[in-house]
């Protein structure tokens, strides 16, 4: 469990990181909070020619409101977006979602940007950023572009990023007034990746949904939006909802993987309880 | 972790044992934990040589096959590579390869320190490189050409699925057969004919398979070991992570055909082991024969991931208990059926725990007729080392069948437990296999943890919760912790030297390795010499220093090194007093010792320090009576009991979530009675420790092959341990019966590890009787227990 040999680059600024890193292409990997590249580096399971760390990339790391949105730094630390009144007060579910990864020493080295660049489909902030509809900024050679949450990834830790791109910055929408969120997950033990999770979010208008998202995570390949579920609850009732049947609507269409940890069934199963626990939470939050 | 004592004989413990003084029976703090807590301990890591040569090794992908490539010779051009060793070079090496414990005759599968032609798990060491840094040998075994032609692999326990192993392929073609030992052994009697009778006359018969999968030590220090041959000094010496020094150093002379004096073995602090390294394994010894041929210093440590794969596994078994009662639930008879996966090499013999398991079968009950056969199989997976309670399949299958008769005869668990408790009137009470319990309290440890749990208050609490559709549930099991103490192992000594200075040097054959030894046994002759504790230090885990030995293991140590001390302090303390009695003019029989200082009883005026007795011992000898050996130093080597016995009761209260099967630990209590206790909280630590391996065995930890051999769990991310998130608090009562073993005391580390598995199994089954039957399956993942709640279970 000894790395191969890599080069080390330690840049200070976001352009010379994107420079260093352009020099390399897909040689070189960016080492974030390295809670997830050093193990994967340990057991050889990836190598590089060179690894560009932004932990001196002080301008990377910030939490600030931005045109009705809350807009965080990539390397921002988990525990510095846990802690955060403007978190707390303007996007809670991702404070509440931080909560549940790993344990508070991952979260001090462990950052935002790097848990949603790596795109582990059990993990929680991709999850998040899914069903708020947030958008990346990423910086490359050409410069910066946008990408929406959405479109962010591919397939199990693949995201749309190209090699030389630096994920730089994550932008979460405020919701309006009358919005509620909650975040319910099924790990095996504290501090696991999810066995099956989801994120919910509501705003209800005069008794009325008027925005749901549901995302799904450990689900499949990729962060999932359960659309059907979405639709259904657009526009109905917010008293008097068939939760059970809203959790069976969003898991109708998906197809999880079996592991060690539990089958797919087995997903299936707590995911659709899950999502109907989120959304009594949610909604609750949202009437308050 | 709250200590409650009550009952008629616990809280104090007092007597005829005078077992509680000055330090004995007290909470003495742990004096190792200054330097473990605050990162001062010095594990091998912090102790390798500067100039020794890291070890990494290339082990086998798959579970079997033919090696048709081995082509070492790019590896061993690379920079920095000081060697690449396969099987051709070191296995030549190789005299004689057996463990001291199991003898040169028992029957073992044939041993090699590195594959050779084929390999058998995957895992098994093919090549070692032996470079300047781990790293380095890392990037050389990327440069080893290596082609395997894989074979259909016989493996027994994967993904869940069991069945043992047959001989479609045979593991080891030179053994002759996958059945690696059966009992009864050759000779026995096949069957108990009047167990027979009574099966087939009972009102009522019970039978269950039972299962337990394959979970592992897992110590923080994985194992390691550094030897250096110096051709100079005709000495290799060897600094390895173990219980059992000594053991290190027979197996390695054994196995270069050295003598034990060319060999010498000592050991730093060990950072956990749980029976992992109470032997010594292939890896161990090849990093000693490298050292040997390449007449140099060669260092290994485990990597976790090693660790995992191929550090030795535990459990993997079944066991098939047949239970007669009359129509009162009063046992009759017990049968048991016992079957193992050893995996492909075994560390020790051909590694099965049967045997044991046959002897404790019948548990803290009056079984009447009894019965116990058994089968261990080899397959193409890691080899089975002894884990905490190697044998406690006895108690996991004994206790659950005890719930499940009971259930079905309408009988509370508790009632049928004591209906066929050994009472205090049947001691000494003579086992169907001929162990003979004298001190055992079965029925006050049972009462205890009714007692301190509530048990009667949750019955009521459990019916309300049923109302509201909350799902709860509680378990009981009892056991007798059976400790052997066989051959040399019942044999242990202490030697206890007090210098010029005053000062007790204590010297032992143990592997303290997370058992508090230096804190235990400081305790037990400071309270014979009567000295302060911080003038006695405990010298351990050196062959150079120490009394031949067995190190730490079984439960052992406080009974057999605990009761050497004591002796060996009562001989040096005679040997003071009669040192002080010249000094003092006085009859030995008229003096005493106290905080370190000699007087004569009443006079306390007339008094000399221990510190001018040791000088007199040495210096002053020419003053002592011709008779009399100069100096200060005493020993005793103990003759243990083969099998000592102490006993335990274990409570869990459990409620499972209904949405998921997640099951969270409200409430654990135990009770127990391990005689005269040397440290309480050192035995609360020890319950505890326990009792959260127990918690991953039953609810996390499993490691998984699937059905090709190839291992699944290979890193923390897939093999789960309990955290101290996943754990409760645990609540310990005491019952204080002596033991009639000088000290009084008795085996007790295991017992947490082997009664916690039952007690929880049990409560989840009680929380899930309205639901229907707990299948044979562990762990109880949520997947487990919310198929039985939703009726989807795959029975
Ligand atoms: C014991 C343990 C438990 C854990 N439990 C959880 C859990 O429950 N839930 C959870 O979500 N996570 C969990 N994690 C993972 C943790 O959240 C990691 O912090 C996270 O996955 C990666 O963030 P990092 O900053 O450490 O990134 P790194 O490990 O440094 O990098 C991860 C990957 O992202 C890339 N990357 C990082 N930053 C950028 C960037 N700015 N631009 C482009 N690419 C980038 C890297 O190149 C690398 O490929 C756990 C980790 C451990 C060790």
């Amino acid at each position: 469990m000894k790395p191969a040999p890599f080069t080390y680059e330690a840049p200070t600024t976001l352009a010379e990181a994107v420079d260093v890193l352009g020099r390399y292409g897909d040689e070189a990997k960016v080492l974030a909070g390295g809670q997830s590249l050093v193990p994967v580096l340990a057991l050889r399971l990836a190598r590089f020619e060179a690894l560009v760390d932004l932990n001196r990339v002080d301008e990377l790391a910030y939490v600030r409101e931005d045109d009705g949105a809350v807009v965080i730094g990539a390397m921002t630390r988990q525990a510095t977006v846990e802690a955060d009144p403007l978190v707390a007060r303007s996007v809670p579910v991702l404070a509440e979602a931080t909560r549940l990864i790993g344990h508070f020493q991952i979260r001090n080295r462990g950052t935002l940007g790097g848990s949603i660049a790596h795109g582990d489909p059990a993990a929680e902030y991709p999850a998040v950023v899914t069903a708020l509809d947030a958008t990346v900024t990423v910086a490359g050679p050409g410069g910066q572009r946008q990408i929406a949450a959405t479109d962010l990834y591919d397939g199990p830790m693949t995201s749309t990023l190209s090699d030389d791109e630096i994920l730089a910055a994550v932008s979460f929408p405020v919701w309006g007034p009358g919005s509620g969120f909650a975040v319910r997950e099924m790990a095996r033990r504290e501090g696991d990746f999810a066995t099956a999770g989801t994120v919910v979010g509501v705003t209800v208008a005069d008794g009325k949904i008027s925005r749901a998202a549901i995302s799904l995570f450990g689900m499949g390949p990729v962060p999932l939006r359960a659309r059907a579920a979405e639709a259904h609850l657009v526009g109905a009732d917010a008293s008097g909802l068939d939760l059970t049947e809203v959790g069976a609507a969003a898991v109708a269409d998906v197809d999880p993987p079996s592991d060690v940890h539990a089958s797919g069934r087995y997903r299936t199963r707590v995911a659709s309880r899950l999502v109907a626990r989120a959304l009594e939470s949610a909604l609750q939050e949202a009437n308050r | 972790m709250t200590a409650v004592e009550s009952g008629p004989a616990a809280g104090t413990q007092s007597g005829s044992h005078s077992g509680v003084g000055r330090f004995l029976g007290q909470s003495v703090k742990r004096r190792e934990d200054a330097r473990l807590v605050t990162g001062h301990g010095r594990y091998l890591e912090d102790v390798l040589w500067p100039d020794a040569a890291h070890v990494a090794f290339l082990r086998s992908p798959v579970a079997r096959g033919r090696i048709t490539t081995l082509d070492v010779s790019a590896a061993a051009a690379l920079p920095g590579v000081r060697a690449v060793l396969t099987g051709a070079e070191l296995n030549p090496l190789a005299k004689s390869f057996w463990q001291t414990a199991m003898g040169k005759d028992s029957p073992q599968p044939p041993r090699r320190l590195l594959a050779a032609d084929d390999v058998r798990y995957a895992g098994e060491p093919i090549a070692m490189v032996l470079a300047d840094s781990r790293y380095l040998a890392e990037d050389a075994l990327e440069l080893i050409d290596l082609d395997i032609d894989a074979q259909p692999a016989v493996v027994s326990d994967h993904r869940g699925v069991w069945g043992a192993a047959k001989d479609e392929e045979l593991v080891h073609p030179e053994y002759g057969s996958n059945v690696a030992s059966t009992l009864p052994y050759p000779g026995m009697p096949t069957e108990n004919p009047a167990l027979e009778e009574v099966l087939s006359s009972a009102a009522h018969v019970f039978e269950e398979r039972f299962h337990q999968h394959r979970y592992i030590c897992v110590p923080m220090e994985t194992r390691g070991l550094q030897a250096r041959w110096d051709p100079a000094r005709d000495m290799l010496e060897i600094v390895s992570s173990t219980q059992n020094v000594h053991e290190v150093r027979s197996m390695v002379a054994r196995l270069l055909g050295l003598s034990d004096l060319q060999v010498q073995a000592r050991a730093e602090d060990v950072g956990g082991a749980f029976g992992l390294k109470c032997f010594v394994d292939k890896e161990e010894l090849a990093v000693a024969a490298a050292a040997y041929s390449q007449q140099c210093a060669v260092a290994w440590i485990e990597d976790r991931n090693e660790n995992l794969v191929a550090g030795g596994h535990s459990r993997t078994e079944d066991l098939t208990v047949t239970m007669a009662t009359d129509a009162d639930g009063k046992i009759l008879g017990i049968k048991g059926h016992h079957v193992e996966d050893v995996g492909a090499y075994p560390t020790y013999g051909v590694g099965g725990n049967a045997g044991l398991a046959m002897m404790m079968l019948p548990g803290p009950y009056d079984v009447g007729q009894y019965f116990y056969s058994a089968e261990a199989v080899f397959s193409n997976t890691c080899g089975m080392t002894p884990y905490r309670g190697p044998f406690l399949m006895e108690t996991v299958a004994r206790e659950q069948l005890v719930d499940i008769a009971a259930a079905k005869l309408g009988i509370d668990p508790l009632e049928f437990r004591r209906r066929n408790m050994i009472t205090p009137e049947q001691l000494p009470f003579s086992t169907p296999t001929g162990l003979v319990l004298e001190t055992i309290t079965p029925i006050e440890t049972l009462d205890q943890a009714a007692e301190i749990i509530g048990y009667e208050d949750f019955r009521r609490e459990q019916a309300a919760a049923r109302e509201e559709g909350r799902i709860l549930g509680i378990g009981f099991a009892s056991y007798i912790e059976g400790s052997p103490a066989f051959g040399a192992a019942g044999a242990e000594q202490v030697t206890v030297r007090m210098d010029m200075a005053g000062k007790a040097l204590v010297f032992m054959g143990s592997g303290s390795h997370g058992q508090s030894v230096e804190t235990t046994m400081a305790q037990v002759v400071a309270e014979e010499l009567g000295i302060d504790i911080d003038d006695v230090r405990i010298i351990q885990g050196d062959t150079t220093s120490a009394p031949y030995g067995t190190g730490t293991a079984g439960s052992r140590t406080a009974t057999t090194f605990g009761g050497a001390a004591r002796i060996a302090g009562q001989k040096l303390k005679e040997k003071i007093l009669a040192v002080a009695a010249v000094a003092l003019e006085a009859s030995p029989d008229d003096l005493e010792v106290s905080d370190g200082v000699v007087s004569v009883k009443g006079t306390p005026g007339a008094a000399v320090t221990i510190e001018q007795v040791a000088a007199m011992a040495y210096a002053g000898h020419t003053m002592l009576p011709p008779e009399m050996e100069p100096g200060l130093e005493a020993k005793h080597r103990i003759r243990n009991p083969p099998l000592m016995f102490s006993n335990a009761c274990h409570a869990a209260i459990v409620e499972i979530d209904r949405d998921t099967g997640a099951v969270d630990i409200k409430r654990y209590v135990v009770s127990e009675d391990c005689g005269n206790m040397i440290n309480p909280m050192v035995v609360e630590g020890q319950i505890t420790g326990g009792v959260v391996q127990g918690i991953g065995g039953v609810f996390y930890e499993h490691f998984v092959y699937d059905g090709d051999g190839n291992p699944l769990t290979t890193t923390f991310l897939d093999y789960l341990l309990p955290t101290a998130a996943d754990v409760p608090d645990i609540e310990i009562g005491h019952v204080v019966t002596p033991s009639n073993t000088p000290g009084g005391f008795k085996p007790m580390g295991e017992g947490g590890a082997i009664c916690s598995p039952p007690a929880l199994i049990n409560a989840v089954r009680d929380a899930l009787a309205p639901f229907g039957g707990l299948p044979n399956v562990q762990p109880l993942t949520p997947e487990v227990v919310l198929d039985v709640i939703d009726g989807t279970a795959a029975v």
